[in-house]
């Protein structure tokens, strides 16, 4: 073909795929374009063109970088989040399904919708505890350590936990703080002294508050759990069973849990770890610490996604299901 | 598994459009809510970033009539593009009932169509799913484009790429101008109520 027509051929098509939104398509055409007049520079001696296209090599190198570089978890609208918190909730319970809802917004990065919806929930009963910890992880999610150790002291300032839920939530944000290297002793609850009924017998009713123990066993769990078994995992170990790092054991704090899904972040520098845990391999010996007790358990790498914005980026998002723990 | 709420008759069925980045999911849904008004029963839902690409997904209802005294509603949403989206996808992608993989018809797309439809075969077994199971329509999309001289894949070209295995209806489409939306949008439907009543026992 004739060189100026196979110039013109390669302008030609690299306009169109910018116009169809293929950006770094449309860059190939160009740089090939440019190299074609750099190498005919002579011949066809149009300095003027290869001025322009190298404005749009420039222009579209810049323009690639600034959405790559675009948030991935931006605020959607309100309706959006509604859809989010009512589409992916699929709790079989109706009940269950406002706080996998309010989870599901965690998990989209809706996080300031996320802490209203459960500080709703925290007005039921049945989830009070559950939402307490989730606003907490948010606040960890965010980096917002103070934040979440100046909730903490809101509740137990206010009268909305009682000793036991305070305790649990204490237990949980303290074993959080102190790995994270943060001195901050949290202040523990006094329990109520315990009030004698005065009620007759038989009625099985007491009206003063019953004391359950702070830290209360944790049953030891045979083979499938369900996400209302368990327990808040703080760190995990992990032995290698395959790859070039194998029977290495790595050691990862838990960023965030949901149900049996518990995520982890993963440096980017440690590109073994990063490509020996595929989605799908399963994990046959896991130590799962929890702020109360370690148990032994198998996992399976649910997804694993490349972190492209934000403080953390380049690092990797690693989501593992907890299968088996005993 | 369609979400079926048996106090209020109504089924719940989710398709979703799934496909490289940029090769047309949220036109095709576009279009559909320009064009059947009639069976839209809300506001479409986008999600979108920099440079008119999905975030999250887009989400129109629309609403079928009545089965055997059920109400049927269809959920149709999008899954984002990007290879980064990777586990967003995987959460659209959730108790699917039907699939419609729009493909990019532009020949400098081919490896990105390929790895998408990869991409999608590995997410559904996750959930323990089958892409030879599960009702599924190939779009190729961008057809019109050949007007304008950008080179396109032949038809037989990505219906062997694509669908050699897995033998679904495909439809060329150009959702920009609407033509095979609703072909793909009405088999995708047909093929998810077969499956349905299947389950269903009907």
């Amino acid at each position: 073909m004739d060189i100026k027509k196979e110039i013109k051929s390669l302008l030609r098509h690299a306009e169109l795929y910018k116009s169809q939104g293929l950006l770094n398509e449309a860059l190939e055409q160009y740089i090939q374009a440019g190299r074609m007049l750099k190498k005919h520079a002579a011949r066809i001696g149009n300095t003027k063109l290869l001025q322009a296209v190298a404005g749009r090599i420039r222009d579209l190198k810049a323009e690639i970088a600034r959405i790559d570089a675009s948030p991935d978890m931006s605020e959607v609208t309100e309706k959006a989040q509604n859809i989010i918190k009512e589409k992916f909730a699929f709790a079989e319970k109706e009940e269950s399904r406002d706080l996998e809802g309010a989870v599901a917004l965690v998990r989209f990065g809706q996080f300031e919708r996320a802490m209203r919806e459960f500080r709703q929930l925290m007005g039921r009963e049945e989830f009070k505890l559950d939402a307490a910890k989730n606003i907490i992880r948010c606040h960890v999610t965010l980096d917002a350590l103070d934040d979440a150790a100046a909730q903490y002291r809101e509740w137990f300032d206010n009268e909305v936990l009682s000793a036991e839920e305070l305790n649990k939530l204490r237990v949980f944000l303290q074993s959080i703080l102190d790995k994270k290297g943060i001195r901050e002793t949290l202040p523990v609850r006094e329990p109520a002294p315990t009030v004698r009924p005065t009620v007759v017998e038989d009625q099985g009713v007491m009206d003063g508050e019953i004391i359950m123990p702070e830290l209360v066993e944790v049953e030891v769990v045979g083979e499938e759990i369900s996400e209302e078994e368990i327990i808040d995992i703080s760190s995990v170990e992990i032995t290698l069973e395959e790859g070039p790092g194998k029977g290495r054991t790595v050691e990862y704090d838990v960023s965030f849990q949901s149900g049996r899904v518990i995520n982890l972040l993963i440096s980017s520098s440690d590109k073994t770890l990063i490509e020996t845990l595929r989605t799908g391999l399963e994990l046959k010996k896991v130590h799962f610490y929890s702020p109360i007790a370690m148990f032994n358990g198998e996992g399976v790498v649910f997804s694993k996604s490349r972190i492209e914005s934000g403080p953390k980026q380049g690092d990797y998002s690693l989501d593992i299901q907890i299968q088996h723990i005993r | 598994m369609a979400n079926i709420n048996l106090k209020k008759r109504e089924v719940e069925c989710k398709i979703v459009y799934y496909g490289p980045g940029r090769c047309g999911k949220t036109t095709n849904i576009e279009y559909i809510f320009k064009t059947f008004q009639k069976q839209v029963t809300g506001d479409m839902i986008t999600t979108e970033t920099d440079g008119d690409r999905t975030l999250f997904f887009d989400f129109l209802p629309m609403g079928l009539g009545k089965i055997r005294g059920y109400d049927i509603r269809l959920q149709l949403y999008t899954v984002p593009g990007q290879v980064k989206y990777s586990a967003t996808r995987k959460m659209v992608l959730r108790e699917v009932d039907g699939l419609v993989f729009v493909a990019d018809s532009l020949a400098v797309r081919r490896k990105k169509n390929i790895l998408s439809l990869k991409d999608l075969h590995e997410n559904l077994k996750e959930y323990g799913l089958s892409i030879f199971k599960i009702p599924l329509v190939l779009q190729y999309n961008k057809r019109d484009l050949a007007e304008q001289g950008i080179p396109l894949m032949p038809y037989k070209t990505m219906e062997r790429d694509l669908n050699r295995q897995l033998k679904a209806p495909s439809f060329p489409a150009s959702a920009v101008k609407g033509d095979g939306v609703g072909d793909t949008l009405k088999t995708c439907i047909k093929l998810t109520l077969k499956s349905l009543k299947k389950q269903m026992g009907w």
